[in-house]
């Protein structure tokens, strides 16, 4: 039989279309420019970030042209710098994050039995800190480099990482494929890396940008609790804070803008890109 | 304009898509007199769920619908667009396919069938739950003070449907729709909810339209059957009339593919070979065509049209069954091995 | 019934106890406390010698007798001369009496601490789940109802560029736009009368609650979408019941459901959020009150407050999951 009527919905809500589509790719260029010019700013055409300038609270296109904060530094120049420690921290995180969540995930979901249980527990537990909290945890007893930071934020991505590959593996340990190869004699290890890794990958791809984008609006809490990195290093969280006194936003308020204007359009990007990554590789779609 | 209870003329629905534009129904017309009772006939996309879904105004907003559709004088199209409080449900109301799916998982059965009373009536609290209370004995519900208070799930699936039947009928309908009331449930519980409706019509002196991909259930039943194919009525004639002297192949094709007790036993059920056509950009030639073994070179140009002879049966054929153009080429067919259309014809079967 | 909630409670505790555990040792792992109690007195490498009696001169390499007795003293009295899991039964056995312990700063109890401070935070959040809930679900029912069309596409693109902005962005452009530039809202928080209290908080409220109904419209009309495909919604306006009512009693109830899950899980974003917002409007809250703490070393109040705030996030997850099961007569019979 053919069902030659379509669902209605599917008209009304758009078929899910098999194109990522170009605001998907502007969001990666986004990313990409930001993350190229994070790197290259030693060398770019830029003020340095740090110099007290002569003009404190300039405005918009003066001298400098995003302005000045409280004490005349160049909020361009800080912006561009503080996309450093911000996407530094954030892809640090998610890295440290996807390595233990994803190995601890895939352990459990393929061994099940204790393991599993003692692992999902761990995971469980750590779920059970609001994770801002969880951080605050971490980052308040170690000096704050960018390295602890980095990893706090990695930890806060364990659980839930963790809980998506061991899910994902549950899903493809039962496929035949799998099984299959089973049957044959290979050993864990290889059906694990062959096998499984791969399609675990697919849909921690889409998690790795929706959580970069967690991490780097947890950077900024962080630094609204005074617990982002320390000491002269620059952040957008941190330059947010320096401009959300009462005098600057009353009188300056680009010195905060701009850096929340830069954060919400990486993580805007970030998370647009992540959400049409995961439609587009949807295991349940792609399955047959 | 007739005065049938239910006139719908040159009906047309359409579903733009990704794909292109879906003929859903295409031209379908015809009348309803009050009190009878009307089955549509046809496999699934033959687009009379879509027609009954019109009828209800239910019908996703992307739809284009032209046509006319009069219920009682009134235009039921003019209704769905302006104020249409208490027509829906009170003067047609429909029940859906699957008893599991029709009631609300988490309301009350007998809050759904007492919200209709309340609303279209204006009825109390009180009252409008021991209405429902009489409702659910009318339909044969045992304990009907108690399942009142249940949800749908803690009822079977025969239940189920009698509290369908009940909501449906609170507001004492003119006209009741059901689609395919009784595939979703037990063959041994089919008959009886069926006998039910037939009975609860004759009572109120409702009338009904049936639909069904089942011959079987129509007869005895509805006193005019309406074949649908493709979107299209392909024919129209008194249940008795169709099932001694169908005209349509697509009809004669239907008829052998259900068990007959005036046949005799041994009688092979001859499945309809190839499948259902696309809706979507069809051809202009009669689309049962790469399917019927009486195809002629013309039946690929131009649809045919709907011949009305004497007033009480109507079809869309040019060599239909039963009539001496019929075996003419159908014996041509068979003795060609294959139709125009490629469709083979094995071994010699039966003439119609 | 009985078995489900009694496999429920064992869950519940051995989750607190772990997560109590966790921040327990986190504490005493990652630093020592000690040099909260008596800053640097605590380096002196040889007052464990002088407390055993094996030195006996006046002087130790770095400080005095004196400056040791100090030190052992606050070993006793803080239970730092217990091993850490010795120190942690105990600190559960005086938590279950309501004792967390005193601050090193100021000596208050910690539950008194909390006490005083938890209200303020707990009125913020219920605020803003109010906030977040009147503008979600009106959007949600509207969006899905005019699914396609302008209104919808509006408010899906508003959603989601509204999960995109940090909520302390947020907070700094509502303060600087009602609250500095216009005055139209108080900057910060005023405890002199309930009044008071409620018009301060409203842009708090607001700032943590917009974020969250982005995410509940979100789920709420991906869910409506799906349950107007039902037969049962299909039924329903077969019976002739206006759209509003299909809308508000068939369908949404349902979808309902689904938003309480979400409600238990964002109730850790909210936590977070509302340290973060009780920061930028200096609200005198619990989370005020840890950023302080933690930036004084004040461990047993760090310790206490982050306890609490957990166990009423997980107590909060638990109550969640039983009103569900409760409240869905589709899982409440299985």
């Amino acid at each position: 039989m053919i069902a030659s009527v379509p669902e209605p919905n599917a008209a009304i809500d758009g078929a899910v279309e098999k194109k990522l589509g170009w605001a998907f790719w502007l969001s990666v260029a986004w990313i990409g420019g930001l993350a190229l010019a994070a790197v290259a700013a030693p060398w770019l055409p830029i003020k340095d970030p740090d110099v007290l300038g002569a003009a404190p609270r300039a405005g918009l296109f003066s001298d400098n042209l995003l302005g000045t904060d409280a004490l005349g530094r160049d909020v361009l120049a800080r912006t561009v710098w503080g996309a450093r420690i911000s996407l530094g921290v954030g892809s640090v995180g998610i890295i440290l994050g996807l390595t233990v969540g994803g190995t601890l995930g895939i352990i459990s979901g393929y061994f099940r039995g204790v393991v599993d249980q003692l692992i999902s527990f761990v995971f469980f537990s750590l779920l059970s800190f609001p994770s801002l909290v969880l951080a605050l945890l971490i980052t308040a007893t170690l000096s704050r480099s960018f390295w602890t930071v980095a990893m706090t934020l990695g930890i806060l991505g364990i659980a839930p990482i963790g809980r998506l590959a061991r899910a994902t593996t549950i899903q493809f340990a039962e496929r035949e494929f799998v099984q299959a190869s089973r049957v044959l004699g290979a050993k864990n290890g290889r059906i694990i890396v062959r096998e499984l890794l791969p399609n675990v990958l697919i849909p921690m791809g889409a998690l790795t940008l929706l959580g970069m984008g967690i991490s780097i609006v947890a950077e900024g809490s962080l630094a609204f609790l005074g617990l982002s990195v320390e000491g002269d290093a620059i952040s957008w969280g941190k330059s947010i804070v320096d401009g959300s006194q009462v005098r600057d936003l009353t009188e300056n308020a680009h010195v905060a803008l701009v850096p929340i204007v830069a954060m919400f359009l990486t993580v805007l990007a970030l998370n647009f890109a992540g959400d049409r990554l995961r439609e587009y590789t949807d295991v349940k779609e792609t399955a047959f | 304009m007739s005065n049938a209870q239910l006139s719908v003329r040159d009906l047309e629905v359409r579903f733009p898509t990704s794909r292109g534009v879906v003929e859903a129904v295409n031209g379908v017309s015809f009348d309803l007199e009050r009190g009878q009772m009307l089955g549509i006939v046809g496999e699934s996309g033959s687009g009379k769920s879509v027609t009954a879904k019109t009828l209800m105004n239910l019908l996703p907003r992307t739809a284009e619908i032209s046509g006319d559709i009069h219920f009682d004088g009134e235009d039921v199209r003019a209704i769905a667009s302006g104020h249409r409080k208490h027509f829906w449900g009170v003067k047609m109301t429909m029940v859906f396919q699957d008893p599991m799916t029709s009631l609300n998982p988490v309301k009350r059965c007998g809050e759904q069938i007492s919200e209709t009373l309340r609303y279209h009536l204006g009825m109390s609290r009180e009252a409008a739950l021991k209405r429902s209370i009489d409702l659910l004995e009318q339909v044969g519900i045992p304990e009907p003070a108690r399942r009142v208070k249940q949800y749908p799930h803690e009822l079977s699936g025969g239940l189920r449907q009698r509290v369908v039947i009940a909501m449906a009928l609170a507001c004492e309908p003119e006209l009741l729709i059901a689609d395919e009331p009784t595939t979703a449930v037990d063959v041994t519980v089919q008959k009886r909810l069926l006998d039910l409706l037939d009975e609860l019509r004759r009572d109120r002196g409702m009338s009904m339209i049936l639909i069904t991909h089942d011959l079987g259930v129509a007869r005895g039943r509805c006193d005019e059957v309406a074949v649908m194919y493709a979107g299209r009525l392909v024919e129209r004639a008194e249940t008795e009339v169709l099932f001694s002297d169908a005209r349509h192949p697509y009809t004669t094709a239907l008829l052998r593919t259900i068990p007959r007790i005036d046949q005799p036993s041994h009688t092979r059920l001859v499945p309809i070979e190839g499948r259902p056509p696309e809706l979507v950009n069809p051809p202009d030639q009669c689309s049962f065509a790469p399917r019927c073994r009486h195809a002629q070179a013309d039946c690929l140009e131009g649809v045919p049209t709907l011949t009305n002879l004497d007033g009480n049966r109507e079809f869309a054929c040019r060599y239909p069954a039963n009539t001496e153009a019929g075996r003419t080429s159908f014996f041509a067919n068979e003795a060609a091995g294959q139709t125009v259309t490629g469709l083979t014809i094995a071994q010699p079967s039966e003439v119609n | 019934m009985a078995k489900f909630l009694l496999r429920r409670v064992v869950q519940l505790v051995a989750v607190l106890l772990a997560v109590t555990f966790l921040a327990f040792s986190a504490l005493n792992f990652l630093g020592d406390p000690l040099v909260n109690v008596v800053g640097p007195l605590a380096a002196i490498p040889d007052c464990d010698l002088v407390e055993a009696g094996l030195r006996e001169d006046t002087f130790s390499t770095a400080g005095n007798i004196g400056d040791c007795e100090v030190v052992s003293r606050a070993r006793a009295q803080y239970n730092l001369d217990k091993s850490v899991p010795e120190r942690y039964v105990r600190w559960v056995g005086d938590l279950l009496t309501g004792d967390l312990g005193s601050s090193f700063q100021t000596g208050l109890p910690v539950s008194e601490i909390v006490r005083e401070k938890m209200p303020k935070s707990l009125l913020l959040m219920v605020m803003a789940e109010i906030v977040a809930l009147a503008i979600a679900i009106p959007v949600g029912v509207l969006a899905a109802y005019r699914a396609g069309r302008r209104l919808d596409r509006v408010t899906s693109v508003g959603s989601f560029g509204l999960l995109s902005v940090p909520n302390f962005a947020l907070g700094v452009i509502l303060l600087q736009v009602f609250a500095l530039r216009n005055r139209l809202l108080p900057a910060s928080f005023d405890d002199s009368t309930l009044w008071t209290r409620l018009h301060s908080l409203l842009l708090p409220s607001i700032v943590l609650g917009l974020g969250i109904a982005a995410s509940y419209q979100r789920l709420l009309r991906t869910d409506l979408l799906t349950t107007l495909q039902e037969d049962f919604v299909n039924m329903a306006r077969a019976k002739g019941m206006p759209d509003r009512h299909v809308m508000v009693r068939h369908a949404l109830r349902p979808s309902l459901f689904s938003l309480i899950t979400l409600f238990g899980l964002n109730t850790g974003a909210l936590i977070g959020g509302s340290l973060v917002v009780e920061r930028i409007f200096s609200i005198p809250g619990i989370g005020s009150e840890i950023v302080t703490a933690v930036i004084r070393d004040d461990f047993p109040v760090v310790l206490g407050a982050v306890v609490v705030i957990a166990t009423g996030f997980v107590v909060i997850n638990f109550l969640v999951d039983l009103l569900y099961t409760w409240l869905d007569p589709r899982v409440r019979v299985s």
